[in-house]
């Protein structure tokens, strides 16, 4: 009785609307259920931006600018499994990415094709990463965080210094990089290149991270007794985090040396390892997405808009970064994706005309 | 053996300057629960107000650097009151993120207001034959003498005060437990905002004492900021003097290994060497282990 009482008639215009209705609610469960469509039209998205540089619809100079959104979306992916799913801080971050450069270009000139170089970089990369996993069984939160700070200092020293591997201040120049011995690719198919990566990167980590392993790594950020209670193996999942944010950061190295085909000592320091942290925390921790939407706001924003806005005065364009950094930070602590969740509220609340203005500050406090 | 007394006093040096960063660090640490990026940079900041002052104005050393201190102080307080005290349920990495964002905003503000030209910063008492004198056969200048005094004094009566004040006796309360020393009365605002600004200021002395080795510019810092951190893990966050000891012990290592091993490996060698400590000893040297409740 109450379902009648509930069901409107329908009338002329909603008969004629179904079949639309209908298959856009298809359409939208489809993509809602499966993540990897999600990922793959944002890929194909990206991947359209040499094009709009080809029509001139944005600069040249544009596309370098979003690779390296790209690619740092892929380090800070690592980061982020580390960070947000394990509760495990690393201040090393940008010392793998250097040395991801480094090796590939290094292997590369030993006369290896492309991807065996890849393969030898990653190995080298996870060895390191293993080792840094081995010493986090014994040192923990802070410690940890400044003993991973002194390998970062120890990886740009060896940059600056170790002239067989990197040439100290001279740089090494590279080339576009050839797939398989066939396929040489050029400016805009790397830049495809690397948007295939960072979108196979983000399956990886929705898999894993949806995983038991992911399940596993969160149960050991809450408490490592409770985790060992319930039979996870600390020291395996502790290995693996740090193998795993590891070669996100290699990965992220080897793309930034085939795109940019220069790489230089100085770029690998601790400012690149924190503006990594606060592309996960600005962006949002635990979030694909948000990681990407971090990176955008961390180096596009300035880059993009803020340097043109202001390109008389030196240095407002950093004081509006630092700001924007801080302000995201301190209201929404959880990551500016959750922004989109608090719109989504207040507009269902707006539908159901609960819609009030009162400030909603109370908002994320459940999320 | 001269030449060992002279790097012993050389470490002296520029030990005072990692210590008073790392003292900073630490303070900050056990109030606000944050690893404070910015510390060096802040100091940067204030070095700049005196340098500016004394190229400008032509004024004496020392009258800028009782002004420098003011102004870092200010800082200070100005640095919690708007960023730190509203963020206070934002997680400890949040809270690194601010700093970090603090960092953004002091590179932008120095060129804006001071130029982007490095500055030059004479020493306190200028260094020439006639202001030096010899200890067992190593020489060393007056002013060396006086930056280590000054340090050793100023850390000496930070610890006094820690020890034997009230507030002293506030900030280490807070340090241990902040939630229950709320409760018990203690005006924690207050001691954070004072710890803030004790580390603005004593980031400010090290800077203005390591200045005069180049000058003043945006990333004269960065090494001493690094040097700090490792000095607070090597001695260990749990107390205050631990890492004013790890910054002595790490300066004075470098050093040595510069002039004995290898002066191009060195500092790979003394982090190395302080990875390896960590791994057998993961609080520090005088750190105590923390009990966690499951």
């Amino acid at each position: 009785m109450e379902n009648i009482k509930n069901n409107k008639t329908p009338n002329f215009f909603s008969k004629l609307l179904k079949p639309i209705t209908i298959a856009s609610k298809y359409m939208k469960n489809k993509l809602e259920k499966s993540m990897y469509s999600r990922f793959v039209l944002f890929g194909v998205l990206i991947s359209l931006v040499p094009v709009l540089s080809n029509l001139d619809i944005i600069r040249y100079s544009t596309v370098s600018l979003i690779a390296y959104i790209v690619i740092f979306t892929i380090v800070a992916l690592g980061l982020n499994i580390l960070l947000g799913f394990s509760g495990l801080m690393s201040l090393g971050t940008a010392g793998f990415v250097g040395f991801g450069a480094y090796g590939v270009v290094y292997f590369s000139a030993l006369g290896l094709p492309y991807e065996l170089a890849i393969i030898t970089t990653l190995l080298f990369s996870s060895l390191i990463g293993l080792f840094i996993g081995l010493f986090s069984l014994k040192v923990e939160g802070v410690y940890l965080a400044i003993a991973t700070l002194a390998l970062g200092e120890i990886f740009s020293q060896v940059f600056r210094r170790v002239v067989w591997f990197t040439n100290a201040f001279g740089g090494v120049h590279y080339e576009y990089p050839t797939l398989f011995g066939l396929i040489q690719l050029n400016r805009n198919w790397t830049f495809v290149f690397l948007v295939v990566v960072m979108v196979i990167m983000m399956i990886v980590m929705y898999n894993l991270t949806n995983s038991k392993t992911g399940r596993a790594f969160m149960a050991m950020s809450r408490s490592n007794s409770s985790a060992q209670a319930m039979g996870v193996s600390i020291a395996k999942y502790r290995l693996l985090s740090f193998l795993i944010a590891t070669l996100y950061a290699t990965i992220g190295g080897i793309l930034f040396a085939s795109f940019y085909r220069y790489v230089q000592p100085l770029d690998w320091n601790l400012m690149l390892t924190l503006l990594i942290l606060a592309m996960v925390v600005v962006g949002g921790i635990k979030s694909i997405f948000g990681t990407f939407l971090g990176v955008f706001v961390i180096y596009g924003v300035p880059s993009l808009w803020l340097e043109d806005l202001f390109t008389g005065v030196y240095g407002v364009a950093y004081i509006f970064s630092g700001v924007l950094i801080i302000v995201v930070i301190m209201y929404y602590p959880h990551g500016i994706i959750y922004i989109i969740q608090d719109i989504k509220k207040l507009y269902h609340k707006y539908k159901n005309g609960e819609f009030k203005f009162q400030k909603n500050k109370e908002v994320n406090k459940d999320v | 053996m001269s030449v060992f007394i002279s790097l012993v006093l050389r470490s002296l040096e520029t030990g005072s300057v990692y210590a008073l960063a790392a003292l900073g660090v630490v303070l900050i640490f056990r109030t606000s629960k944050t690893t404070n990026f910015a510390q060096g940079a802040i100091g940067t900041l204030n070095a700049f107000v005196a340098a500016t002052i004394l190229v400008k104005w032509g004024w004496s050393i020392w009258v800028v650097v009782p002004i420098a201190m003011i102004t870092a102080i200010i800082t200070g307080f100005i640095i919690d009151t708007i960023f730190i005290r509203p963020a206070s349920k934002v997680g400890s990495t949040g809270k690194q993120i601010i700093t970090l964002g603090l960092i953004i905003v002091i590179i932008g503000i120095i060129p804006m207001i001071f130029g982007v030209e490095p500055i030059p910063m004479p020493r306190f008492i200028a260094f020439t034959d006639a202001t030096q004198i010899s200890i067992l056969g190593a020489s060393i200048g007056y002013n060396a003498i006086f930056t280590i005094g000054l340090s050793v004094l100023l850390m000496g009566g930070a610890f006094w005060f820690l020890k034997y004040t009230d507030w002293g006796l506030a900030i280490r309360v807070t340090a241990s437990n902040e939630v229950a020393s709320k409760l018990m009365g203690v005006p924690t605002k207050k001691v954070t905002m004072m710890s803030w600004a004790t580390a603005a200021a004593f980031g400010t002395l090290a800077a203005i004492i390591i200045a005069p080795q180049s000058a003043v510019d945006i990333n004269m810092m960065n090494d001493v900021q690094i040097n700090a951190f490792f000095a607070c893990v090597l001695g260990g966050f749990q107390t205050f003097y631990g890492p004013v000891i790890g910054a002595y012990i790490i300066s004075l290592s470098k050093n040595l290994t510069a002039y004995y091993i290898t002066s191009t490996w060195n500092t790979v060698i003394v982090y190395v060497v302080i990875m390896i400590f960590l791994f057998f000893k993961p609080v520090g040297l005088v750190g105590k282990k923390i009990v966690k409740k499951v």
